[in-house]
């Protein structure tokens, strides 16, 4: 298969700088991202965390150049995938690295399977499309490998979506998404729409292919806790930007953090902590048609100053995998 | 760089249909049909006021087939009367009849598309096999069975054209509240012990109403048609009562020599069908923003 | 009113459905009962029967059998002028903020539609002036008051839904997932303002929810359900600090927390998934998946008292 056998040049497979993508509706211009950056080395997961309207999703569409077409609109910025350039790469380029060296997994399992096929039939395609080279036989051996290896028993493989039930319908994108052998899975809320008994269920089978595979991930979730199962690597979003990224010992030992992070911990009642009310963050999330100059959070910041207003700041770095972007975490000044 | 508006988000209070009419507005060809629909409307309403009705009905054989000149715009036809007056004035029953059958249609497939899909069960069998009878048969078939029965005249063909079309209004109002008795603010309706007529009339119709809207614009192009239709058949209108359909009745026999006579009248059903459908698509899509793009 | 006298109370309160493969038993068997200004959470997965039996204590669904009493009234046998008294003193809240409101009225009139259609209020300056009171305590700035549900967020159409069940000014609501659907900061705000009005108000809450740590913190006592069943129940501190149940241990193994000790716990996971249960067998229900299933299981198992308090449907747990 991959016959790239020189050493990559680069350990970095995906590298976001300064992304800004809007999208232009009827009503108004959505600020989406604003300058977003990421970099993701082979076979690193990382968990993206932040609420609904923090550019999550539009991450993920803009590394598949998915984002809707006439409305979403890439106004600054790169994506290099494996030294790529995915904003200027051609269509037939991007044919060969979705799907096949990027693959993603949505929200909505019902959504990503055609109701009308065989599971099997849909796993196989993905190979017919990606490996026209293999042979038939070889192809249905790896289809039944791939559905032994996320628990669905391959007899079952000629039967269609509304069969299964819904944690085994995301079990089967999962095997659509892995059977090419990805270097990068983006997996959009995998367990959202999922019951926590069958959400653990699936992050532990998330958990055990990524041993066996050695994909580099990016799990978007709005959930801490998801995050804190699966990854090694964290990035907190709001308003489009990446205000905190570290590992999760940085962040959720939870020594320095963003006032956005440290107010999103606060708010999450867990089974150990007993207080009379949860630390709620003030106000809403802020308004993406309506963005403000400075920082994006300093509406609901109770460290907020007349500076914060003004200027967005950097990303700061308090150590060699820790970053936070917060004037209060500027180098010499004092915090706390 | 545009200043922040103040207090962060928007509060416009722009209603559902002040949002309709907003994206409504920005559909070309849909308002260049309201245009054109309301100059017809406004043209054949304030008829009286430019036109003596005497003209529509005074024969005078020596002025019989005048091509279209500065006394007689539309020019006149075998009984030497004036085509412009006679359009004029038929559009008046062609438009307000119209009107006033999708409205007859309207109300009447609201209450019953309304009890269909509110109550189901029983009731929803009795309604909708009653209704299914009449879609079996060609609305036009039916209007002049009904015609038939009836016997001739304005009323009577208002009647049996509301009749026709009735099924069409109840199934769609029937479906539209299907999908939405089971919402939750239904249930909320129900919480707080609203009676069944409050919850059909104020929370599902008018929440319901999008497709139904969308259906009696593109209706009232149909039923100017089947107007014409029977006009045309002689089982509509009575003559000399103008009527865009029978005027076309009555000259066919002399188009092929005096082609004004068929192109004037049917360019005017043929512009107010257009302009009632472009209405129509444009608040299809104004209603429902997800069909675009 | 005796201090002991619950607000709410069911017994033996079933609900079975109709399907093409036979008898759904959604509720089966639910007795509780709920004190003035407590909260009673509900937890469980879907398909569980937590959200159907909110709606049939609330009689938004008729019961096949059982009893439903408020204030020791049996409320299924209310007709006509009687009903009023259900409807003013028992509201919901509901999971899903985008449907829940209707998108024609404006924000004042759906406040104010309860208050209308119980005739709370006399003249438009009084529903104005408890319009305008409903939101404040709701937390919603007045200048919304002429908004529609759309040009709201989640969390501003959440404080509308409760505005509207407390139109009436009710003793009992029933909570059917209000923070589900909403972002972990704003969830907060919302559990913090219900947890004021019971302060504030004595109202008191069945809190319907799938998730365990947010009815760990607004309940009194907590009611697991496993397929129209209760499993386990107790008062919210045993239950936690000792779970009997094999479901209820299986649940509170299966949440994904912040604590970065628990990461690489030992994860103690369930086989399979919920069935339907479509004509059920008299056994436990739990017993397909339970990692301690024997023999035993295939008798029926009731709710015992094994604690104080503390009931568990399984035969394993002794009291």
């Amino acid at each position: 298969m991959g016959n790239k056998m020189q050493k990559p040049a680069n350990e970095n497979l995906l590298e976001i700088r300064n992304l800004h993508v809007r999208y232009n509706t009827d009503e108004a211009v959505v600020h989406a991202l604003n300058g977003f950056d990421l970099t993701l080395k082979r076979g690193e997961t990382l968990g993206i965390v932040g609420e609904t309207g923090a550019g999550k999703t539009t991450m993920a569409l803009s590394i598949m150049r998915l984002l809707p077409k006439r409305i979403g609109e890439v106004t600054a910025g790169s994506i290099i995938y494996d030294g790529i350039d995915i904003l200027k790469a051609s269509a037939n380029a991007m044919l060969k690295l979705r799907g096949k060296r990027i693959s993603m997994i949505f929200q909505d399992p019902m959504t990503s399977l055609n109701p009308v096929q065989t599971v099997g039939s849909q796993i196989y395609e993905v190979l017919e499309l990606h490996y026209p080279e293999m042979t038939r036989e070889e192809k249905h051996r790896r289809v039944d490998e791939m559905l032994e290896l996320v628990g669905i028993p391959p007899a079952r493989k000629d039967e269609y979506p509304h069969q299964f039930s819904g944690g085994m319908k995301q079990r089967i994108v999962i095997a659509m998404a892995l059977i090419s052998k990805p270097e990068l899975l983006l997996a959009d809320e995998p367990t959202t729409a999922l019951d926590v008994t069958i959400q653990a269920q699936i992050l532990e089978l998330v958990r055990e292919l990524k041993r066996q595979f050695n994909t580099a991930m990016i799990l978007i979730t709005h959930d801490l806790g998801v995050v804190n199962e699966v990854c090694e690597n964290v990035a907190i979003v709001y308003g489009g930007e990446v205000i905190e990224r570290g590992t999760i010992e940085d962040v959720y030992v939870r020594e320095k953090n963003h006032p956005y992070t440290e107010g999103l911990f606060g708010a999450i009642p867990d089974l150990v902590t007993d207080l009379p009310r949860l630390k709620s963050i003030p106000g809403y999330m802020v308004d993406p048609t309506n963005l403000p100059e400075g920082c994006k959070f300093a509406d609901r910041c109770g460290f907020c100053t007349e500076r914060c207003r003004r200027e967005n700041p950097i990303l700061h770095r308090l150590s060699d995998t820790h970053f936070i972007k917060c004037h209060l975490f500027e180098e010499g000044s004092n915090h706390e | 760089m545009k200043k922040r508006r103040k207090n962060g988000g928007a509060v416009s209070g722009r209603s559902v249909w002040g949002l309709v009419w907003f994206r409504f507005k920005k559909n070309k060809l849909a308002m260049a049909g309201l245009f054109v629909l309301i100059f017809i409307m406004l043209a054949v309403l304030l008829a009286p006021l430019y036109v003596d009705y005497q003209a529509v009905v005074s024969q005078k054989i020596t002025n019989r087939f005048k091509a279209p000149n500065a006394t007689n715009w539309f020019g006149t036809d075998q009984f030497g009367r004036d085509l412009f007056a006679r359009v004029v004035y038929g559009g008046r029953i062609s438009l307000f009849v119209g009107l006033a059958v999708i409205m007859l249609s309207f109300v009447a497939g609201c209450i019953l598309g309304g009890l269909a899909g509110y109550f189901g069960g029983v009731v929803d069998q009795v309604i909708m096999r009653i209704v299914d009878m009449f879609m079996a048969i060609p609305a036009i078939l039916l209007s002049m069975a009904v015609v038939a029965a009836l016997g001739n005249g304005t009323g009577k063909m208002l009647i049996a054209l509301a009749v026709a079309q009735t099924p069409r209004f109840t199934r769609i109002v029937r479906s539209s509240i299907m999908g939405l008795r089971n919402q939750e603010f239904i249930e909320a309706a129900k919480c707080y012990g609203s009676s069944s007529a409050r919850i059909i009339f104020k929370h599902l119709l008018p929440n319901g109403m999008g497709p139904v809207i969308v259906s009696t614009t593109l209706t009232l192009g149909q039923v100017i048609i089947n107007i014409a239709s029977l006009g045309f058949l002689g089982i509509g209108v009575a003559s000399p009562t103008p009527e865009w359909g029978t005027i076309l009745s009555e000259t066919k026999a002399f188009i092929r020599y005096y082609p004004y006579l068929g192109l004037i009248p049917g360019a005017c059903i043929a512009l107010s069908v257009m302009a009632v459908n472009f209405i129509g698509d444009g608040l299809r899509d104004a209603l429902d923003p997800r069909m675009k793009n | 009113m005796s201090e002991n006298r619950p607000l709410v109370e069911t017994r033996n309160l079933c609900k079975y459905f109709d399907t093409p493969r036979g008898q759904l038993h959604a509720v089966e068997e639910v007795n509780l009962s709920i004190k003035a200004g407590e909260t009673l959470g509900v937890v469980g997965e879907s398909g569980c029967g937590k959200s159907t039996l909110g709606r049939v204590i609330l009689r938004l669904i008729p019961p096949t059998r059982g009893e439903v009493y408020y204030e020791g009234e049996n409320i299924l046998e209310y007709r006509g002028k009687q009903l009023k008294k259900m409807h003013v003193n028992m509201q919901m809240i509901f999971q899903d903020p985008f449907t829940s409101l209707n998108p024609r009225l404006s924000i004042s009139n759906i406040i104010a539609e309860p208050m209308k259609v119980c005739g709370l209020v006399r003249n438009r300056r009084e529903m104005a002036e408890r319009v305008r009171e409903l939101m404040e305590v709701c937390g919603l700035p007045a200048r919304y008051v002429n908004t529609y549900p759309h040009e709201l967020d989640g969390g501003r159409r959440q404080r509308v839904g409760l505005a509207r069940a407390l139109a009436v000014d009710p003793k009992f609501i029933v909570c059917d997932e209000p923070v589900s659907a909403l972002d972990v900061s704003i969830q907060a705000q919302i559990l913090n303002l219900l947890m004021d009005l019971q302060e504030q108000k004595g109202v008191s809450y069945l809190f319907i929810t799938h998730d365990l740590c947010v009815v760990r913190h607004i309940s009194h006592q907590i009611m697991v359900m496993y397929m129209g069943q209760v499993v386990e129940f107790a008062e919210k501190n045993e239950l936690f600090k000792n779970p009997l149940h094999p479901y209820t241990k299986a649940l509170l193994s299966a949440i994904p927390t912040i604590d970065l000790s628990r990461r690489n716990r030992e994860r103690q996971l369930l086989r399979g998934e919920v069935a339907n249960p479509i004509n059920p067998k008299p056994g436990c229900r739990f017993a397909p998946r339970c990692a301690y299933a024997a023999q035993e299981c295939l008798e029926p198992q009731t709710l015992r008292e094994v604690a104080p308090g503390h009931k568990v449907a399984c035969w394993r747990c002794q009291g």
